[in-house]
């Protein structure tokens, strides 16, 4: 069962950043910056929940730092107009280079940087509640950010679907001369979602250095990348999202422990997770396929 | 309005020229002005803040310079990109100013070859590393097989305990950043040899990470051997090693660590380091290229005989962490191995 409560902490960051990128690709953009805005977050949070001495400060500075770049994407992207694939590209070697130079700047090191005096994110912890097989796992016994994470997947399934907001996101990303020709401009609604994406990856890499009081250089490790392949192989939808985060969390956690009891060479056993994706997108793709063809033989009838 | 832009474009070209030949001017000059100076330009395969072996590479050479008249170093950095490796290492060979490449690590003499073969009058000495006899290159590997076989002597020591963070289990864990012939050839079986002069019945669960620097996931692996039962971890992935040594002190199990003397990250959690001389190794390699003295196309191996691998048994984190008994029974050990009454021979896997 530990498998199960390791993929939920797993997917804990993918889903966060996941769901910035959904509402980036709700408005028609694809936005290759996660990496980059997890990384800035992941660095801002500890150095400031260090500085401060309080995990809230830390936490939301990191977010703000996020936010702050995100704007900086949003503004080359949407007002300058430049490409937004080579601007999010930019964007994350931008990060990745920034945290370093800070890094070096600020402690000394292009290194590891040790911050023993953060504070640690506590853990949700009901020791009654976690022996529960399964739903223990799966919702108890885990660090704020993990519920921040659900709190947020709630949030953009109800902002998405259920509010004039929302509804101008998805028209933006179909047709933005509809959101036009009602006196809506297309673009304010790409830039907030950018900046949504930029608060849901801050947190996203807050996660990650928190969790260790440490940063280490590219600690992202590819994680947003990752975020954008839960998004399509989500359907672009919060609870397709949920379920591919869980998918690659899950195979990612199993992958760690069978490297303890099977043996096959480790690295197949590391890909395990990357081969899971290409399954499950060969997967998602026949049924799309499926059902399109389904759909115009019934427009043929 | 085409014709000022031809001029200034024709301007420009001109302008990069001149200064381009006074560029090359210049260099040679400084070159011709100090004859018999011994330049060597260390190549750090990362970056060298943070890592405390090439901080040592960089400190030893650096002192040559300070000793030494006429004898100047310069710092090149290569990045965790290993793929431009060979890229840097050829851009400062063309600049045929340096009698000496310094380098350390295992991957090293197979990327310098094509280079070496590219400029013939390039000397490398690569620390760290071990290549069969080139003529160009110097390599000097240390006895990991007897630095790895100390630490499993003591985890060993440790899983048959009764420290609190011991478990029933005789099992040990081993994390590497990636697979690589050092690791399996010297590391990964030497830390069991010297886990199993403990007890034979004990078991070195080894599991790979994949890269250097994703220390999330160096946690979530640890977890998992922690469930399994494993209670001393040898961990050995670089930037990572921050997630595993986070995740054991969660646990309340232990860390043994390689390469650098750092009980003070996790005090109490950390309970044995190893320890390599690189700087001494630097500096007396150095001395004898500058006079000559080094035989070019030849290997060393150096041990813990020779202080070049060594067990940082004097640390008052250690002893505070780890009882007496223990330290004692690792002392008779220690002192074994240093005065070669036991030895670990490195396997020829080169």
């Amino acid at each position: 069962m530990n498998v199960i409560h390791n993929a939920v902490a797993i997917m804990a960051p993918f889903l966060l950043a996941a769901i910035g990128g959904l509402f980036t690709e709700l408005t028609g953009m694809l936005n290759i910056a996660l990496e980059g805005l997890m990384l800035i977050g992941a660095f801002a949070s500890v150095v400031f929940a260090s500085a401060t001495g309080s995990l809230f400060l830390g936490v939301a500075l990191g977010i703000i730092s996020s936010v702050l770049v995100a704007y900086l994407f949003a503004f080359v992207s949407l007002r300058l107009k430049a490409n937004i694939f080579i601007s999010g590209l930019a964007t994350n070697l931008l990060a990745s280079g920034l945290t370093v130079v800070l890094a070096f700047k600020l402690f000394g090191s292009k290194g590891v940087i040790h911050f023993p005096g953060a504070p640690v994110l506590p853990l949700v912890s009901v020791p009654a509640l976690e022996r529960i097989p399964i739903l223990g796992d799966l919702f108890f016994g885990h660090n704020i950010l993990v519920y921040l994470g659900w709190i947020c997947l709630v949030l953009a399934a109800v902002v998405i679907y259920k509010t004039p907001f929302g509804l101008r996101i998805r028209a933006t990303g179909h047709d933005s001369s509809t959101v036009e020709s009602l006196g809506l401009n297309p673009q304010s609604y790409q830039l907030k979602a950018i900046l949504v994406s930029g608060f849901t990856c801050g947190a996203a890499g807050s996660m990650l250095t928190l969790n260790l009081q440490a940063f280490v250089p590219n600690i992202t490790a590819g994680r947003g990348w990752i975020a954008l392949v839960v998004i399509y192989l989500g359907n672009k939808t919060p609870l397709g999202i949920l379920i591919a985060s869980f998918v690659f969390g899950f195979a990612i956690s199993i992958s760690n422990y069978a490297q303890g009891f099977m043996e096959i060479p480790a690295d197949f056993i590391l890909a395990f997770p990357y081969i899971i994706t290409v399954v499950a997108m060969i997967g998602y793709s026949a049924v799309r396929h499926y059902r399109s063809q389904k759909l115009a033989m019934r427009r043929d009838r | 309005m085409q014709k000022s832009l031809k001029i200034l474009l024709i301007l420009a070209a001109v302008a990069v020229v001149a200064v381009a030949v006074v560029l090359i001017v210049l260099g040679r000059t400084g070159a011709e002005e100090s004859p018999g100076s011994f330049d060597i330009g260390v190549f750090v395969p990362g970056v060298a803040a943070g890592s405390p072996l090439y901080e040592q590479l960089v400190s030893g050479a650096e002192k040559v310079a300070s000793e030494r008249e006429m004898v100047t170093v310069k710092v090149i950095e290569g990045g965790f990109n290993q793929g431009e490796w060979e890229e840097k290492i050829t851009s400062i060979a063309a600049t045929g100013e340096y009698e000496v490449i310094l380098s350390s690590n295992p991957s090293i003499p197979f990327v310098a070859l094509p280079v070496a073969e590219a400029f013939p009058d390039q000397k490398f000495i690569i620390l760290d590393a071990i290549i069969e006899s080139h003529p160009q290159m110097y390599t000097v590997l240390y006895n990991q097989v007897e630095q790895a076989a100390m630490l499993g002597f003591l985890a060993g020591l440790i899983t048959k305990s009764d420290m609190p963070g011991a478990t029933p289990e005789l099992k040990l864990g081993l994390i590497a950043g990636q697979e690589y012939d050092a690791m399996l050839k010297m590391i990964l079986p030497g830390f069991e040899r010297g886990a199993r002069e403990i007890d034979p019945g004990i078991s070195v669960d080894f599991r790979v990470l994949g890269n250097w620097y994703d220390a999330n996931k160096a946690a979530d692996l640890a977890n998992s051997m922690l469930d399994a039962g494993v209670d001393v971890i040898l961990t050995i992935c670089g930037g990572a090693n921050q997630g595993a040594i986070t995740a054991v002190k969660e646990r309340g199990r232990y860390i043994v660590y390689m390469d650098s003397e750092d009980y003070d990250l996790a005090p109490g959690t950390i309970v044995g380091c190893s320890e390599l001389r690189q700087e001494r190794l630097v500096r007396e390699t150095l001395e004898a290229a500058i006079e000559g003295d080094l035989d070019w196309g030849s290997n060393r191996i150096v041990n813990s005989t020779d202080d070049y691998v060594a067990f940082v048994d004097n640390h008052e984190l250690y002893i505070k962490s780890v009882p007496e008994d223990i330290r004692d029974t690792m002392d008779s050990f220690l002192k074994d191995i240093r005065s070669g009454r036991r030895s670990y021979e490195v396997p020829k896997y080169w």
